[in-house]
C-alpha cells in the first residue's frame, strides 16, 4: 500500500471534518505541559507537543467508571452499565500506542473486558511519529517502543509541511478515503520522509546498559538485591509512577448505594500497587506491607511479569513515572543499578564478603 | 426436637419484635466545640439530600439547625477541637452516651487550626484575644476530640466534604467501615492530571496527606495545607528531604505543617 501524504495546509480541514463526525481528543496545552483533551477547535490541537500528563490509557479505562446498576430488595436486579462513545484520539505517540496495544492485549486475554473493548472498538487512534526526543526522562528507544509495529488506524510523520501517512487498520483507509484530503505521495514527499527518519535514530539515545530482552532474566536473579529497600526508603508510596504509567491497569470495585440505600451503582476506578493498602485481602493480612515490596512489585511487573504474560514490554519508556516522582526514582537508573549489581563484584559477592566475616 | 432458628423467626412475638426493629431509625446527634461550625453548615448545604438523609435517621440534637435535644443517641458527630477543661466533661459524656462517635471536621479529627495557639503560652493567647477581660476566662492546649476520648470515625478536612459525609452516614447504617481512603492527595491530583504543585515552584502536603477532598486545592491553584490529616504511615523522612531540595528551611517545614496538623509530634 503506497503511502498518502496530507499537506499541512489542509490538516485543520481534516480534524474540523473527523470532528463533525463524532469526538476528536488530541495534546492540547496545559499551564506550560500538555493533556490529552476533546478540541472544539483546531487551532486548540498541538500537535508539536512533547508528552502529556497523563497518557491517552484514561479513554479506555477512565480514571472511574459505573460497571454496574442494582435494584436491592426481595428481587434483587442489576444491569451491566457500558459507557462507550466514538471518538478519534489524535497525535498518539509510539510510546503511547504501544501502551495501548499491551492494554488491549491485558483486557482481552483469558476474560473479554467488555468496558474496555467497547471503547477501545469504537476510537480511531491517529498516531504521530516523534522526530524528537520529549526530553532528558525519556528512554523509549532502550525500551524498544520508539517505533510501532501497529496498534494504530493512521500514522502520521511530520516531514516539515506535510504529514505522510500509513494505514494501520482498514478503519483507517476507509477513513482517509471518506474525508477526501490526502494526496498520493510523490518521490520528493518519500526523500523528505527517508530524511526525516534517518536524522531522528541518533537524536535518541540507548540508556538501559543492557539489550532490553535481557530484563526478564536479570530482575528474576534480582529479587533479593538490596537496592529495593533504597527504593522502599526513597519512595513516598503516592501512586504518582502508576497513575501516570500508560501500561498501569490496576482498578479497585466500590459500591456505591444510593441514599435511599435502596439502589446504586458499582464503579470501577484506577488502584496502584504502591498505595498502602493495594494488596491487603479480607481479614486484614497485607501481602506487601513494605513499600520496598511495593516498589520492588512494580519493577517486576514491568520488566517480566507482563513481558512473560503478554510478550509486550510492559514499559513504554515514555518516562512520565519519573517526571512525576518527587524522590526521583529513575527505572533506568533502576534496572542499570540492577544490572551492575548482579555481576560479580556487585552485591552478591559483598553479601558473601559480609558473611565470611561474620564466620 | 429444638425449634430452628427460622422457626422462632416466625413466631408471631419475634416477627413484631423483627418488624419493630426494622422501623427504628438510628438516632444522630450533632454537637460542636471549638470551630467555625462550618463543617455542620456543610451538612445543612446538603438541601436536598438531607432531607432524604433525614429519611433514614432520626436527628435528636443538632444546635445549629433545630430546636429540641435528647440525650438518647446512637451515633454522636462531634465538631471542634477540644479547648477548655469543662468541654473535657462535656465531651466523655457525649462518648457515653453513644455507641458510635465521629469526629466531624479537622478540628475534632486532628485539632486543626486552633492548634496554632498551642506554640504560645496560654495566658499570652488568653490577653490576646480577650484583653483586660481575660480573668473570665479559661483556656487550655488545643486538642482534637481523639486525645480526650476514643473516637470511632473521622470525617476529616476543613470544611468536610458533603459527599464524604453521606458516604460516612451510610455506610455506618449498614455496619460498615466507612471508607475513608489512606492514601495520599497526590493520588486524586494525578487522577485529575493536575500539574504537580512541585512543578510550580510551590510546595504542598499533599504526599503525605490523606485524600478523600478529590484534590480540590492543587486543582484550583492552590497547594494542599494537610486538613485532612497525614495517612497512617507517612514516609516523612524522605519527604523532608523532597521539602529541602525545594528550599524549605526546617522552620519553614515546620510552619507548613503546624497549619493544621500542629497537634501531631511531626510539627512540634
Amino acid at each position: 500500500m503506497p503511502f498518502k501524504v496530507i499537506d499541512k495546509k489542509d490538516m485543520a480541514s481534516f480534524v474540523t471534518s473527523l470532528m463533525e463526525e463524532r469526538e476528536v481528543v488530541g495534546p492540547v496545552a496545559k499551564d506550560g505541559k500538555f493533556v490529552f483533551s476533546p478540541i472544539n477547535d483546531y487551532s486548540q490541537l498541538r500537535l508539536d507537543y512533547n508528552i502529556t500528563l497523563l497518557p491517552p490509557k484514561k479513554y479506555f479505562l477512565p480514571q472511574e467508571e459505573p460497571i454496574l446498576k442494582y435494584k436491592l430488595g426481595e428481587a434483587m436486579r442489576s444491569e451491566p452499565v457500558i459507557e462507550a462513545e466514538p471518538r478519534v484520539i489524535i497525535g498518539v505517540h509510539p510510546c503511547d500506542i504501544n501502551a495501548i496495544w499491551l492494554l488491549d492485549l491485558a483486557f482481552s486475554t483469558d476474560n473479554l473486558d467488555t468496558n474496555y473493548m467497547e471503547k477501545r472498538k469504537k476510537a480511531v487512534i491517529i498516531g504521530l511519529d516523534c522526530n524528537e526526543p520529549c526530553d532528558e526522562h525519556s528512554f523509549c528507544k532502550s525500551m524498544g517502543s520508539l517505533t510501532v509495529e501497529g496498534g494504530y488506524d493512521l500514522f502520521l510523520t511530520d516531514i516539515g509541511d506535510a504529514y505522510v501517512v500509513d494505514y494501520g487498520s482498514p478503519t483507517g483507509m476507509e477513513l482517509l478515503a471518506r474525508h477526501k484530503v490526502a494526496r498520493e505521495a510523490t518521490e520528493a514527499d518519500m526523500a523528505r520522509f527517508r530524511a526525516v527518519q534517518d536524522a531522528k535514530w541518533p537524536k535518541f539515545t540507548y540508556k538501559l546498559e543492557m539489550n532490553v530482552s535481557e530484563l526478564p532474566n536479570l530482575l528474576a536473579i534480582s529479587y533479593d538485591n538490596p537496592l529495593w529497600e533504597e527504593l522502599g526508603e526513597k519512595c513516598l508510596a503516592c501512586g504518582s509512577c502508576t497513575l501516570v504509567c500508560p501500561t498501569c491497569y490496576c482498578f479497585d470495585v466500590v459500591d456505591r448505594l444510593a441514599l435511599n440505600l435502596k439502589e446504586g451503582e458499582r464503579l470501577r476506578r484506577w488502584d496502584s500497587c504502591q498505595l498502602p493498602e493495594f494488596a491487603t485481602v479480607a481479614g486484614g493480612e497485607n501481602f506487601r506491607k513494605a513499600r520496598a515490596e511495593r516498589q520492588r512489585h512494580r519493577f517486576f511487573r514491568k520488566g517480566k511479569y507482563l513481558t512473560e504474560m503478554f510478550g509486550k514490554m510492559g514499559c513504554v519508556g515514555c518516562g512520565r513515572c519519573v517526571r512525576s516522582c518527587l524522590v526521583h526514582i529513575d527505572p533506568v537508573e533502576v534496572y542499570n543499578t540492577l544490572r551492575r549489581t548482579c555481576t560479580p563484584g556487585g552485591w552478591a559477592q559483598r553479601e558473601v564478603a559480609a558473611y565470611q566475616q561474620k564466620s | 426436637m429444638a425449634p430452628t432458628l427460622p422457626d422462632l423467626l416466625r413466631r408471631p412475638h419475634m416477627k413484631r419484635e423483627m418488624e419493630k426493629r426494622r422501623m427504628t431509625k438510628p438516632r444522630i446527634a450533632i454537637f460542636d466545640f471549638g470551630c467555625c461550625e462550618g463543617c455542620q453548615l456543610q451538612i445543612v448545604n446538603l438541601e436536598e439530600e438531607l432531607l432524604d438523609l433525614v429519611g433514614l435517621v432520626d436527628v435528636v440534637s443538632w444546635r445549629e439547625a433545630m430546636t429540641g435535644h435528647s440525650d438518647e443517641y446512637d451515633i454522636a458527630f462531634v465538631e471542634g477541637s477540644i479547648t477548655r477543661e469543662a468541654e473535657m466533661e462535656r465531651l466523655k459524656g457525649i462518648r457515653q452516651n453513644a455507641k458510635v462517635l465521629v469526629a466531624l471536621g479537622a478540628c475534632a479529627h486532628i485539632g486543626g487550626i486552633n492548634c496554632l495557639k498551642n506554640f504560645f503560652e496560654m495566658d499570652e493567647v488568653l490577653k490576646y484575644v480577650y484583653g483586660k477581660e481575660a480573668k473570665h476566662f479559661d483556656t487550655i492546649p488545643a486538642r482534637p476530640l481523639s486525645a480526650v476520648v476514643p473516637v470511632d470515625y473521622a470525617v476529616p478536612g476543613c470544611p468536610i466534604d458533603r459527599k464524604e459525609f453521606l458516604e460516612v452516614v451510610k455506610a455506618l447504617l449498614l455496619g460498615k467501615k466507612p471508607p475513608i481512603p489512606n492514601y495520599p492527595v497526590c493520588v486524586e491530583c494525578k487522577m485529575k492530571g493536575n500539574i504537580c504543585v512541585f512543578e510550580k515552584g510551590m510546595t504542598c502536603l499533599g504526599p503525605v496527606t490523606r485524600a478523600g477532598c478529590g484534590a480540590i486545592c492543587p486543582t484550583y491553584g492552590n497547594k494542599c495545607e494537610g486538613c485532612r490529616g497525614l495517612v497512617d504511615d507517612p514516609n516523612l523522612d524522605s519527604y523532608k528531604e523532597v521539602l529541602q531540595e525545594h528550599g524549605l528551611t526546617v522552620e519553614q517545614m515546620l510552619n507548613s505543617f503546624r497549619m493544621f496538623d500542629g497537634y501531631m509530634e511531626v510539627a512540634k
